[in-house]
Formats: C-alpha cells, sequence, structure tokens
C-alpha cells in the first residue's frame, strides 16, 4: 500500500476540514430558507472553487486545492466513493413496497412521468445538438439519450421533504408520486448505465450487447434472488452481529462488491450500489433504524464532500451559458410537469391534484448533479451543460414545494 | 357504522379439524346470531353425511332453524365463492394451514385463494379448536384499506362479546419518510416535535374514530408500527400472543406478482400469526 507523505496527510486533513464547516455552515443558511442542504453545499463548493476563490485569490485557491498532489489524488478517490455511497442510500429509498402497493396506478403514472420529459428531452438535444452542447466527438444519439435520461430522472428524498412539509406524504396522491418517482428513478439509472457501456468507458474486451445482457442480468438476479438472499441472511446479522456496527459494515461492504462489480463490466459503479441499496433497502429485516444510521453517516459527512467538490472543480461563472440553461430549464419543467400530470390525471386524480404531482416529480436535486457529473467526467457533455443541469437541479427543487402548495391551495 | 353478518358461511371438508371448524363457526354464528351455511365441494359419501348430522348436534347447530347446508361439486375455490356469491353472504368461514410450503405458497392453496379472491369477509382459522378459548388479545389493523370504521366496529363487537383483555388498534407511522425529510434538514428538537406531531395525529385519528364506536368495557391500545406494514403487523400480532387479527381488505386483489414480491398483507398469507379476519363489506354497501 502507497503511503502520503506528512505535508500531504496535511494537506489532506486540512481540505476536508474546511470542506465539511463551508460545507455546513451554507447548508445551514440554506435550512434557514428552507432550501435542501444540496443548495448550500453546491454554494460552498462554488465559493471555495475556481468561481470565487480562485478568482479573488488564485493562489489560496491553488495552495488549497492544487490540481496536482497525492492530496488531490486521494481527495478524488473519496469523492467516487461518496457518489458510490450516495447512490446506495437512493437505493435504500427506494421502497418497493411501495410500489407494488399503488399497482398500475404508480406504473401509469411514472411511464408518463418518464415518457413525455425523455422524448422532449431527447428530441430537442437530438436536432440541435450543437446548442445544448454536445462534446467534442460525441455522437448525438448517445447525447440526446443521455439529455432525455437527465430530463426523466427525479429527486426522491426532495419530493419527501416536500410531502412531509405539507403533510400530504401519506395521503393517496403524496404514495403515488412517491412510488411513480421510485420507478422513474430505477428505469432512469438503468438507462442511463446502458448510455455509459454505449459510449464504452468500461472494460474494452466486452461487446455493447455483452454488457447490455449482464447489466440486466445483474439488476433481475439482484432485485430477486439477491434480495431474497440478503433477506434470508439479514435475520441471522441482526441476531450475531453487534448493533449497529455489523449491519452497517456488511451493507457497506456489499454496496462497494456491487459497485466494483458494475464498474467491472463496464458500467459505472454507481449503478451497482444502486441496485445493493434496492436489493437490501427492501428487506423486511433491514430495519428503519439501520436505514437511518446508513443515511445519516452518509447524508451528513460523505454527500457534503461530493457536493462541494463539484463546485471544486467546475467554474461555474466562465460556464454559465443563459440561454442554454434556459432551454434546460424550459424543457425539464414543461417535460415533467406535463408527464407526470397526464399520468396522474389518467390515474384518476383531479386537475389540481395531478398538477401537483407534476410540480412534485418535477424536483430534479440531488441525482440529477451526480448523474451530470458522471456524464461530464465520460466526456459525455461539455461544462457547460453541466453547469445547466446543476443550476436546473438546484432551481427545480427549490420551486417544487411552493409550486405545489400554490396548486393545492395550502396555507 | 354497524356493519352485521346477517349471513354467514363455513367451507368445511370431512377432515380431522372438521368438528373444530364447526364449533368455532357457531362461536362466531352466535356474535350477531346470523343465517349459517355450510359449504361443501367434492364427493362425499352418505357415512360421512352422517358424521355431519351427529357433529351439528353434538355443537347443537342442529337445533337452529336457519341452517341450509350446500353440496357442491368441482373447482372448490371456485364452487365455494361462487356459492358465497348467489347466497350473498356476508362472512366465510374456512380452516387454513399456518404456513404452506414454499411451492404450495406461491402456487396458492384454497384458503389463500379464497383470501384474495373472495367478495366478502373472510376469517381463516389456523387451528379451530372442540374446546375454544377466550379470545383475549384481538389485534386491529386500521392501514391501507378503505374499510377502518368497519374494522374497528367488527374488532369491539368481538372484544365485547369475548370479554377480550384488550384490544390492540394498529396505526402506521412513515418512519421511512420522517428519515429522509428530516435527516439533513432538522434539529434534534425539530426532529423530536416532527416525530411526536406524527405519532399524536395518528393517536388523534384513531380516538376521533372510536368516539363513533361503543367500545364500553374494553382496553384499547393504540400502538404505532413503522417498517414493512404487513410484516411489521404480523410480528406485533405474535408478539401479542393474538387469538385473532382484523385487517381491511386491500384496495385491490392480489395477484402472483405480489406473492413473488411480497408486501402488505401477503406477509400475513405467507405465515399466518393467528386467526386472521380479513374484512370485506362491499356487498352490504351495493346492496344498498
Amino acid at each position: 500500500m502507497g503511503k502520503l507523505n506528512h505535508s500531504d496527510v496535511v494537506h489532506l486533513l486540512v481540505q476536508l476540514g474546511i470542506m465539511l464547516i463551508v460545507g455546513r455552515i451554507l447548508s445551514e443558511t440554506a435550512r434557514k430558507f428552507k432550501q435542501p442542504a444540496v443548495v448550500g453545499e453546491i454554494l460552498a463548493g462554488i465559493l471555495l472553487g475556481p468561481t470565487i476563490l480562485g478568482m479573488i485569490q488564485p493562489e489560496w485557491f491553488e495552495t488549497l486545492y492544487p490540481t496536482s498532489s497525492d492530496s488531490g489524488i486521494v481527495l478524488t478517490g473519496l469523492v467516487q466513493v461518496a457518489a458510490v455511497m450516495l447512490l446506495f442510500i437512493a437505493g435504500l429509498e427506494v421502497d418497493l413496497h411501495i410500489v407494488w402497493q399503488q399497482g398500475r396506478q404508480a406504473l401509469s403514472t411514472s411511464f408518463f412521468g418518464l415518457l413525455i420529459p425523455f422524448s422532449i428531452g431527447f428530441t430537442f438535444p437530438y436536432l440541435f445538438p450543437d446548442f445544448f452542447g454536445i462534446a467534442p466527438g460525441q455522437q448525438p444519439i448517445i447525447f440526446a439519450l443521455f439529455m432525455g435520461t437527465a430530463m426523466a430522472i427525479t429527486a426522491l428524498p426532495v419530493i419527501v421533504r416536500i410531502l412531509m412539509d405539507l403533510n400530504l406524504f401519506k395521503s393517496k396522491m403524496g404514495m403515488l408520486v412517491v412510488a411513480s418517482a421510485m420507478v422513474d428513478d430505477l428505469i432512469g439509472w438503468l438507462i442511463f448505465s446502458v448510455i455509459l457501456s454505449l459510449i464504452g468507458k468500461g472494460n474494452d474486451n466486452m461487446s455493447f450487447l455483452s454488457t447490455l445482457f449482464l447489466t440486466l442480468s445483474f439488476a433481475i438476479l439482484m432485485l430477486t434472488v439477491g434480495r431474497s438472499l440478503l433477506n434470508r441472511a439479514l435475520p441471522w446479522m441482526n441476531k450475531k452481529l453487534a448493533w449497529p456496527g455489523g449491519i452497517l459494515s456488511i451493507s457497506l461492504a456489499l454496496c462497494f462488491l456491487g459497485a466494483a462489480f458494475t464498474e467491472y463490466i463496464g458500467i459505472h459503479a454507481i449503478f451497482g450500489a444502486f441496485i445493493i441499496g434496492i436489493a437490501l433497502g427492501d428487506s423486511e429485516h433491514f430495519s428503519e433504524r439501520a436505514k437511518e444510521i446508513v443515511h445519516q453517516f452518509i447524508n451528513n459527512i460523505f454527500a457534503p464532500l461530493f457536493f462541494i467538490s463539484i463546485g471544486l472543480r467546475v467554474n461555474f461563472i466562465a460556464n454559465f451559458d443563459l440561454l442554454l440553461t434556459l432551454a434546460i430549464l424550459a424543457i425539464a419543467f414543461a417535460g415533467k410537469i406535463t408527464g407526470s400530470g397526464l399520468g396522474a390525471r389518467l390515474g384518476g386524480f383531479s386537475l389540481r391534484e395531478s398538477l401537483a404531482a407534476g410540480f412534485g416529480m418535477n424536483a430534479r436535486g440531488a441525482m440529477e448533479i451526480i448523474l451530470g457529473l458522471v456524464a461530464l467526467e465520460n466526456k459525455l457533455i461539455n461544462e457547460k451543460v453541466f453547469v445547466s443541469l446543476v443550476i436546473m437541479a438546484l432551481i427545480t427543487s427549490m420551486v417544487s414545494g411552493p409550486m405545489m402548495k400554490w396548486v393545492l391551495k395550502l396555507k | 357504522m354497524a356493519l352485521l353478518f346477517k349471513k354467514i358461511a363455513a367451507a368445511f371438508a370431512f377432515s380431522p379439524t372438521l368438528e373444530g371448524l364447526l364449533t368455532e363457526t357457531a362461536r362466531v354464528q352466535k356474535y350477531w346470531n346470523s343465517e349459517l351455511i355450510l359449504i361443501h365441494v367434492g364427493e362425499h359419501s352418505q357415512q360421512e353425511e352422517q358424521q355431519l348430522g351427529e357433529l351439528l348436534e353434538k355443537i347443537g347447530l342442529s337445533e337452529y332453524g336457519n341452517l341450509k347446508i350446500v353440496w357442491e361439486k368441482g373447482n372448490p375455490v371456485d364452487r365455494i365463492l361462487k356459492t358465497c356469491s348467489r347466497e350473498q353472504v356476508d362472512l366465510l368461514i374456512a380452516g387454513a394451514l399456518k404456513k404452506e410450503s414454499m411451492v404450495k405458497y406461491y402456487l396458492g392453496t384454497i384458503a389463500r385463494k379464497i383470501l384474495r379472491k373472495a367478495d366478502c369477509s373472510v376469517l381463516v382459522l389456523t387451528s379451530p379448536s372442540i374446546l375454544p378459548t377466550q379470545i383475549k388479545n384481538i389485534v386491529a389493523n386500521t392501514e391501507d384499506t378503505e374499510f377502518i370504521e368497519e374494522v374497528l366496529t367488527t374488532a369491539c363487537t368481538i372484544g365485547q362479546k369475548e370479554n377480550s383483555n384488550f384490544l390492540h388498534i394498529v396505526r402506521e407511522i412513515k418512519m421511512y419518510g420522517l428519515t429522509m425529510s428530516a435527516t439533513e434538514n432538522c434539529t434534534e428538537e425539530e426532529y423530536a416535535a416532527l416525530r411526536q406531531n406524527l405519532v399524536q395525529d395518528e393517536i388523534t385519528e384513531v380516538e376521533e374514530i372510536l368516539l363513533r364506536i361503543p367500545h364500553e368495557g374494553l382496553k384499547v391500545n393504540v400502538k404505532l408500527l413503522s417498517g414493512k406494514s404487513g410484516f411489521e403487523l404480523s410480528q406485533f400480532a405474535q408478539r401479542k400472543n393474538a387469538e385473532l387479527l382484523i385487517v381491511g381488505a386491500p384496495q385491490r386483489k392480489f395477484s402472483f406478482f405480489d406473492r413473488l414480491f411480497t408486501h402488505d398483507q401477503e406477509y400475513l398469507f405467507a405465515d399466518l400469526p393467528c386467526n386472521l379476519l380479513v374484512i370485506n363489506p362491499r356487498k352490504e354497501v351495493s346492496r344498498g
């Protein structure tokens, strides 16, 4: 095992400390304005990164976060692990039980909530790839497929928080929105994994068809056989291993192994973590308390590191394109509100409730940012598109609650 | 809303548990002084018919004027459900094994198929006894159904008739939502208050419904569960040594898919924690 020298260790610890402190201050500020923590964390990254600190005091920024240093490599590794863990808890949040409970109604809402934003998100970038910032050398169809997926995905935690705030979580509409968002996320990440395999960033020895077959097989196997095996093993773990240490380390170990497997077969590691999260979280023996501990651990330590790191690597002012951002915002709002609203309406909800469901599903939040970052790293999009996607994710998350409240005429 | 089981049917076979089933049926029949129908599907001999007559006499059902025996042939589930529909039965009673083998569970046994498909209320008895014991603990689930009030009415009626020790009323608290929404957005105090409010809302809701239902003399315990609803309900019923679990019919009928990805009442059907009564009063509503 390699070793960091003394100054690199100090450097890394200072980097992490500053990131967590500034992230906490700004996420607390966001909380005061009833906004998700991710808004503050992204702002913290912008503040510490090339956008503000790098512009005002370039030498400070270079000293604090040098582009090439051993501590920087370790930090990058930590951020990658954070992304894997974030997708793991996103998987834990997918409660298939709620999806089956809602039945066909959830499937119809999620179908339209996926189809329409995906279609609009696919069509415009496919027709105008240059305007939408296709990365050089990238195929328009793959780029358009990604943009369609980016428009179709939702932010489950944001939706849940809004529904809880509005006291609608346990309502029929609330449960339908949650179930539909879960289905959309599952399918969205499946499509995205296939797109990643299409651009061939993984194992070069495997063909696209082999990778596709392995992706689907892995997902299906983990959600059936794997889920069943975990369901049988968990009671034993709960009984024999120390709590919560046992369940925490075993679940994270499974998450990393699943992530390693999908990375090996040519898809991104986050997909494996997501599927393992679903399989584990769906077990009746994985208690709510255990979920809460995993949530606290990842959401308060690794999530801030991940979201702050985004601002550290991208200059948000230099890469801000007003027209592109407005176009992405328009497509995001139109596609998701129309699609999910139509799905809910066909599912038997009133016009007002359907619109509210559409506004709720429109929140993109953290998931969009992770998706965008993976696409950026794989050179599927350029930095301008990424900045626009981050802004879209933040704006949709910030306005969903007030818009739902307004349309439902709640005080 | 008073729920009355005007007509009760019991599906029976000539098995070792027949006497227990008939004894328990007689007990339930007395709760509502209902009309009674006995349904048998399949071949039967003269000797078996005589055996039934003797048992009915022993239990005291033969003296009962409103007793009707229906002999049917064909697919048991199909014939039992069709008879219930034709006779406008309000409550069907059947025996069931506590747990089936995995293959049988997925294929579906008679009792489980009846539970999934019936258009009336169904009571399945896991170990009907010729010497019925007092129902000391009743668990009533008031989640995931449109028949909350009917569930509570039935639970209170049985509890009062049986002089039960406890009626445990189960509500579900969605810790799932609380965890996701509160982990990064609440202080410790706000989290505690949020949790307290959720708990109080559930208790208040139950208390409001109970105001409309006579339950004098019954000790009521409102229990909030979180986690996978059917599974946690089953665990709770076992922990309380409940003799009877009452739930409302789900909003849609369950299929094979629901067994494959087990949820809600399928957890109960997979391993019955005790006698199970599924309230489904749709027929009363349609009859006006």
